[in-house]
């Protein structure tokens, strides 16, 4: 630049600071279009650009090599130089197609045609450039070289077709349809090499995501008078919810989108499960009438079918189908509490009995449970952690649950159940407990309950649980109420006990067997996760008195237990129980019970 | 009347001044990375900036088509950051004071979980679906080894000085020690045995391998906790020995296990039972068992408490370490997915990606509140925070 105006050139300090400013300026314009280094480009702009890096036929970096970019249409060329780790870049090219060569001394020639720059991408190009002496290699055995790249390009076809054929797009198989064209032209084996590469990529790009993938999402929109929607709040618009399909560029593997598929149907198909569980026990007296029953062997299998759907948001649909078979020990051991805890279930010998049928849906951000239906109250009320479940803790009655719940059978009920999730739970229940109850005000059995998780240094957590009920069978108010605790004594050993004291609700035509007290104690220890023979396994012993002042009958139960978990789904529990049952004015009655427990659960 | 040359030369000294400024704004974009976090919007294929103070996005590097970022670290000195394109089988480098996208080095197949070693000098990806491990090196950024025999290779932890890796191997129940100077493997820790029954379910145990996802290192870099899924268990490892000492029994289909920051507690999220083993590292007891939800992903803590992320529920389950109690739990919203999340490094706030409804949400873990940052691209998988002590990838 040249100082032509009369004013500067009487003043050389001003023409300086002119031609520096204004050269400045288009310096910095020009930086704004070519990197200053390569591997820096500037996102910012809408043209497009291209990277990459050249290596030889080694993997060795190529540096010094001249990148040269020229336009299809308007010939305009820019050119780059690789740096020391072979990488070039073009920051800002005009969009459009472009022919790219590449130059290296001692290395052949490389040229890449149409490539095609658009708005605000990069797409990355390594390039693979070989020494002259390869292509004099190639020369002197051309015929070998040249029926090898007709092989691939013949295999590149037919997966090209293949991959066309599954695509949604016509586009991509027209490209497809067009890169063929494209090398068909070509005649270099190394021009021809390298389209083939660039078919590759392109195929591999394509191969794996056979369709877009898309999914449906719940969405915001507002809605005017006229009905127009919009994505964004608009006056004198109102808010709704709709659906709508989106669509994302992610690529999934054939096996991904089979897995999704199948957990989708499954999410919304009904789900079933299968507990199938066979006792057998032996009773031996040990103390009392020595005509009293002896000797004998009990039998007692028992099918769970249940059935779980989600019917609505937080919404689940259960029922619950069993069949029970066999002869327990308490129908020749009648007792205060059941020696095997599945009697309970037992209404008629091999007959599908409803045990249970509820819906259940939660409420106040998750933390409000309702369930009504047919129901179990005892499977929401305490939930010892230690000894609640029959098919792999202990057998007893009077070591799974409290008989002083005196709760006969399953019945038309409704339960709710409040947990914050911050160690807190009420529980509130109402059920009928007699099923040839005429009325719902017959026979209804109330439950409260309020629990508390406390962790105690060194020990760890503990559950804490007290409990109310009343009843109106027999039209006579009973009310008893109860505590129950288990803690972890350490990471192996939870200690557990229960109370319980009140009046013994009447026993109408109607329920079936249970266990009763007015009064009750029970506790002992339950052992997992150490002092067993294998991982899952777990054992257990207990302890459990059960008292009727109003007749005087006392019982005192004793049980030890160990569960083998074989599989998952199969356990395989012994079991040594010694009860001791006593009366006014009688004998007390005493039997061992050996037994042993196989339970199934699919 | 004009002086013309006054005024050309105000337009000189105007344009020198524009030039310059202009320069200056296009190459640096970010000048603290410490107040940048990485947010890897998934289907984007972008890389993400997010301004911790405001909350708004810096911007987003563009990966290519299909790369599909999986995790995304800073380097220590937080001049890059580097990620892995699971789809796209390639490293990716992004310049980060630019936020330009630097280098694409081939790795091996379905990169995802990274790390770097704690000079900088490398960095490890790891390809699961080849099992193996690109070794990159940031001074010529490229991949100067690959590793192989790291059966689904998942997390890498490097010890403190940088002598040593340790790669979880969830194709496997043992932990790969690696030499992270010669970049080779030394052993392999075996974390539990497979007990004598599987013999009785070989369906079970043919069907599919949960093992090893991560080996956890305890603050002092002593001790590494390597909690395997199928076992149920944790191992843990003296790193001085590279040998087990304890197996902790923890509750089903454990994922991993997570370090409270003051290095008290090693905690495990059972996806099996829907719990949260808290281990004690002073005794390598499980100090408590806590109630959880379904598909625990992440653990972060934040405010004396820790927080489990439920992905599936859209819950994250709130818990105070001081008296291993629960402390209630958010509900990020409806029917969307929430992945994981980064602590900012005062310990007070979390980000946490939400995939399905393209957020990131704030939570304050002193009040559990919670902010939206909307929109920021499609599926947000993960965030990491420079420094961050809860930097980790699902």
């Amino acid at each position: 630049m040249t100082c032509r105006s009369s004013n500067t050139r009487r003043n050389p300090l001003a023409c300086l600071v002119v031609s520096f400013g204004l050269t400045f300026w288009c310096v910095a314009v020009a930086a704004a279009q070519t990197p200053t280094a390569p591997g820096q480009m500037p996102m910012a702009d809408h043209r497009g650009g291209v990277s990459g890096t050249v290596r030889s036929a080694g993997g060795i970096a190529v540096a010094g090599a001249t990148v040269t970019a020229t336009n299809a249409e308007t010939s305009a060329q820019f050119t780059a130089t690789t740096d020391a780790q072979g990488a070039y870049a073009f920051a800002a090219l005009p969009m459009g197609k472009y022919n790219f060569t590449i130059e290296s001394s001692g290395l052949t020639a490389h040229t890449r045609s149409e490539i095609d720059i658009a708005a605000d991408r990069t797409p990355v190009i390594a390039i693979t450039m070989y020494a002259a002496a390869d292509g004099q290699a190639a020369a002197s055995d051309p015929q070998a070289l040249l029926a090898q790249i007709k092989t691939l390009e013949q295999r590149l076809r037919e997966l090209e077709a293949r991959a066309a054929s599954s695509e949604a797009s016509g586009v991509n198989a027209l490209s497809t349809s067009a890169a063929s064209q494209q090398q068909a032209g070509l005649q270099a084996p190394t021009d021809r090499l390298a389209a083939l590469e660039d078919r590759l990529n392109e195929l591999e790009t394509r191969a794996v995501l056979s369709e877009t993938t898309t999914y449906v999402k719940r969405v915001d929109v507002w809605v005017d008078a006229n009905g127009t929607e919009y994505d964004q709040p608009v006056p004198g618009a109102r808010q709704e919810v709709t659906y709508r399909r989106e669509a994302v560029y992610r690529r999934e593997s054939i096996g991904e989108k089979i897995e999704e598929a199948l957990a989708d149907a499954e999410k919304r198909g009904v789900q079933l499960g299968i507990d199938a569980t066979s006792v057998t026990q032996f009773a031996s007296r040990t103390k009392g009438d020595p005509d009293a029953v002896s000797g004998n062997a009990y039998a007692l299998a028992s099918a769970d079918l249940f059935f779980t759907a989600g019917l609505a948001q937080y919404t689940v649909f259960f029922a619950d189908v069993v069949a029970l078979s066999g002869a327990p020990p308490d129908i020749e051991i009648p007792g205060l509490t059941l020696l095997n805890g599945y009697t309970a279930r037992l209404v008629n010998q091999n007959e599908l009995n409803l045990r249970e049928v509820w819906l259940r849906t939660e409420l106040f951000k998750q933390k409000l449970a309702l369930v009504a239906g047919r129901l179990d109250l005892t499977n929401y009320f305490d939930n010892n952690a230690a000894a609640n479940d029959e098919t792999i803790q202990f057998l007893g009655d009077g070591l799974v649950n409290n008989p002083a719940l005196g709760l006969a059978t399953n019945g038309t009920g409704f339960a709710a159940v409040f947990d914050p999730k911050i160690g807190l739970n009420l529980k509130f229940g109402v059920q009928q407990s007699n099923v040839s109850a005429t009325n719902l005000s017959d026979s209804i059995y109330s439950l409260a309950e309020a629990g508390y998780l406390m962790t105690i240094p060194s020990l760890g957590e503990g559950n804490y649980r007290v409990w109310y009920r009343t009843t109106n069978t027999g039209n006579l108010n009973n009310q008893a109420f109860g505590l129950s605790f288990d803690q972890k004594v350490g990471p192996v050993a939870t200690l557990f006990a229960r109370f319980g004291d009140g009046d013994l609700p009447v026993i109408e035509e109607g329920q079936t067997s249970f266990s009763l007290g007015q009064r009750f104690y029970s506790g002992g220890v339950k052992f997992q996760n150490g002092l067993v023979l294998n991982r899952w396994d777990s054992w257990g012993i207990g302890y459990a008195q059960t008292e009727v002042p109003d007749t005087g009958e006392k019982e005192k139960m004793t049980e030890g237990f160990y569960n083998l978990q074989l599989t998952d789904r199969l356990h395989l529990s012994f079991h040594l129980q010694h009860v001791l049952r006593s009366a006014s004015g009688t004998e007390s009655l005493g039997y061992l019970v050996p037994g042993v427990r196989l339970q199934a659960a699919f | 009347m004009i002086n013309v040359k006054r005024v050309v030369v105000a337009v000189a000294v105007v344009g020198v001044a524009l030039a310059t400024a202009g320069l200056a704004a296009q190459a640096v974009k970010i000048t603290d990375p410490t107040y940048a976090a990485i947010v890897v919007i998934r289907d984007s294929n972008e890389i993400g900036f997010l301004d911790i103070r405001t909350n708004k996005l810096i911007g987003s590097v563009f990966l290519g088509n299909n790369a599909n970022p999986h995790m995304a670290a800073y380097s220590p000195d937080g001049r890059y950051v580097v990620t892995g394109g699971t789809r796209a089988n390639k490293a990716y480098i992004i310049d980060v004071p630019t936020m330009t996208l630097a280098k694409a080095i081939p790795v091996g197949v379905g990169p995802e979980h990274l790390a770097f070693s704690p000079d900088g000098r490398y960095y490890y990806q790891g390809n699961p679906s080849s099992d193996s491990i690109s070794v990159i090196d940031m001074v010529s950024l490229t991949e100067i080894k690959r590793i192989s025999g790291l059966p689904e290779v998942l997390n890498i932890t490097f010890l403190p000085d940088g002598s040593k890796a340790y790669a979880g191997t969830y194709g496997a129940h043992s932990v790969t020690v690696i030499d992270a100077r010669r970049h080779e493997v030394l052993k392999k820790i075996q974390v539990g045995e497979v007990p004598a029954v599987s013999k009785l379910d070989p369906d079970r145990y043919l069907s599919e391998i949960k093992g090893v996802s991560n080996a956890s290192i305890s603050n002092d870099g002593r001790y590494l906790y390597a909690a395997d899924g199928d076992l149920g268990v944790v191992g843990v490892i003296d790193t001085r020995e590279d040998k087990l000492i304890k197996t902790i029994k923890v509750g089903k289909d454990p994922w991993r296990a997570y370090m409270s920051h003051d290095g008290k507690y090693a905690v495990t999220v059972n996806n099996g039972d829907e719990t949260l083993s808290v281990i004690d590292t002073r005794t390598n007891r499980v100090a408590a068992t806590l109630e959880g939800g379904p598909d625990m992903l992440g653990v972060n803590f934040a405010a004396g408490k820790m927080f489990a992320i439920s992905t599936t529920s859209s819950f994250v389950y709130a818990y105070d370490m001081r008296t291993l109690r629960p402390a209630g739990r958010i509900k990020i919203g409806a029917n969307i997915q929430i992945e994981t999340a980064t602590t900012d490094t005062a310990d007070e706030k979390m980000y946490l990606a939400a995939s399905t409804n393209h957020s990131i949400y704030v939570i304050d873990g002193r009040t559990l509140a919670v902010q939206q940052i909307p929109n920021v691209g499609l599926n947000p998988w993960g965030t990491h925070i420079m420094h961050s002590k809860d930097n980790y990838c699902h």
